[in-house]
């Protein structure tokens, strides 16, 4: 078995493949040529590959079964013929916890496929939220970027739409519960809205449920109570409120990695000094590593563009929009270059296969 | 036959298959034929933003769309509208339209 990184660019995704110490990769690709991949994954149930992809007129979504040779299309995804949205792009798919994928694109809306990826069922419930009128378009769109599938309970999910917030369901997507009291909007007039803030990611604690990691445009948050109330980190040693990249450490609940950018007029690594934020005790301090990591690099990285591995110890990957995959196999203490000269690097995922 | 002609990328997920004889009225029927016309309509079935169709050398949109009528020996051009920049276009005015 090797790690595998599943690179979604710009312009098709590439696939990175990894020796047994993580430190040497060949590049296969580009997969998909022509398509912007949002977010490509494996599905651990079946070892099929899902990329979110977009082209000139939309978006679609492409399943693979023989590790990216082939691809085949969705047959049916899209909004209802009644309704007045279109779907204008899909950003992200995950394998639910049965038989089921989840796929969330733009404009803040969520798709369920019960038949492997070939057709979708829009969410209705989140379609026509009661809310959805105080939801804004950031400038990557109105995307749902993120979607958690409870380990343990198929009808439990967290996902985060930017900017409409983070939403919760106990009932399979029945009904949706906006979910950031204490996450701040400072773009909106009023204090404390109930939707509206622009989440960047959120990732559910795989060993945890309850706790909760966002980086949003506004702080660094953490929740111990599924989102009910959340707690402002980045007054801890971290340069700067803004920034996209989130990645966990799935045997530590209370340690989170970030990469801090200078702020949301200047979308590059704080400082012009590549570095990955960690923290150890759930947000009280940070650390900054770089070891490895470029000190003069005025690079960007997108919300989809960072992803770990699990193993141990764990590995961390990012990549930049300048097009390099920085990887760590020793949980961020030493870094290298994975891959270079890559199109704008859009998501990064891992996987093992042979 | 009408003969449509697809641009690279549809060409590509026809199996790569660059034209098509298809023997239909409208525009609207012939793409409907394709194998790609998920790629060329939207879910409403409306032709997608910056997928632009010319038929014997007249843009569609915003004449008769799906309604153009067909001959047997009309060619259909189907174009990206601005080809590789589109998407480019499409955020700058997704980010001058956004709030945040």
């Amino acid at each position: 078995m090797a790690v595998k990184v599943l690179v979604g660019t710009k312009k098709g995704l590439f696939v990175l493949s990894g020796d047994a110490g993580r430190r040497k990769w060949e590049v296969e690709g580009p997969l998909l040529t022509g398509f912007s991949v949002y977010h490509a994954i494996r599905d651990p149930r079946d070892g099929a590959l899902y990329a979110a992809s977009n082209f000139f007129g939309g978006g679609t979504v492409h399943r693979s079964t023989d590790d990216g040779a082939t691809w085949e299309r969705a047959e049916e995804l899209g909004l209802p013929e009644d309704g007045e949205l279109k779907l204008n792009a899909t950003w992200h798919v995950e394998p639910g916890t049965n038989g089921e994928l989840w796929l969330g694109g733009d404009p803040g809306v969520l798709f369920r496929s019960d038949d492997k990826g070939v057709t979708w069922q829009p969410n209705e419930a989140l379609l026509t939220h009661e809310t959805r009128d105080k939801w804004n378009p950031g400038a990557g769109g109105m995307c749902l970027h993120s979607i958690n599938v409870d380990a343990d309970d198929p009808n439990k999910l967290v996902i985060g739409i930017s900017a409409a917030g983070v939403f919760r369901t106990d009932d399979g997507g029945a009904t949706w519960q906006p979910v950031n009291k204490g996450t701040a909007a400072d773009f909106l007039p009023e204090d404390g809205p109930e939707v509206g803030q622009c989440v960047h990611k959120v990732l559910v604690h795989p060993a945890n449920p309850d706790r909760i990691w966002q980086q949003n445009h506004c702080g660094v948050y953490r929740s111990d109570d599924r989102g009910t109330s959340w707690e402002r980190l980045d007054g801890n040693g971290l340069p700067s409120d803004f920034g996209f990249a989130l990645m966990l450490d799935p045997r530590d609940p209370d340690a989170a990695f970030t990469i801090p950018e200078e702020s949301a007029m200047n979308r590059v690594a704080s400082g012009g000094r590549l570095g990955v934020w960690r923290t150890r005790d759930g947000g009280a301090s940070w650390e900054v590593l770089t070891e490895g990591l470029p000190q003069h690099a005025w690079v960007g990285v997108l919300r989809e563009a960072s992803a770990w591995d699990g193993l141990e110890p764990n590995g961390l990957y990012f990549g930049t929009q300048s097009g390099s995959v920085l990887a760590s196999p020793d949980g961020g203490e030493t870094w290298h270059e994975a891959a270079r000269w890559l199109p704008p690097v859009l998501s990064v995922e891992t996987a093992e296969w042979q | 036959m009408a003969v449509v002609r697809l641009p690279a990328l549809l060409a590509q997920e026809a199996g790569g298959q660059r034209e098509f004889e298809v023997d239909a009225a409208t525009l609207g029927d012939a793409l409907r034929a394709l194998p790609v016309r998920d790629l060329c309509l939207d879910e409403h079935g409306e032709l997608r933003r910056l997928v632009n169709v010319f038929v014997d050398g007249e843009d569609v949109r915003g004449a008769d769309d799906l309604d153009t009528p067909l001959r047997a020996e009309s060619k259909v051009l189907v174009v990206t509208a601005i080809a590789g920049g589109a998407p480019e276009l499409v955020a700058l005015s997704d980010k001058l339209t956004a709030r945040p």
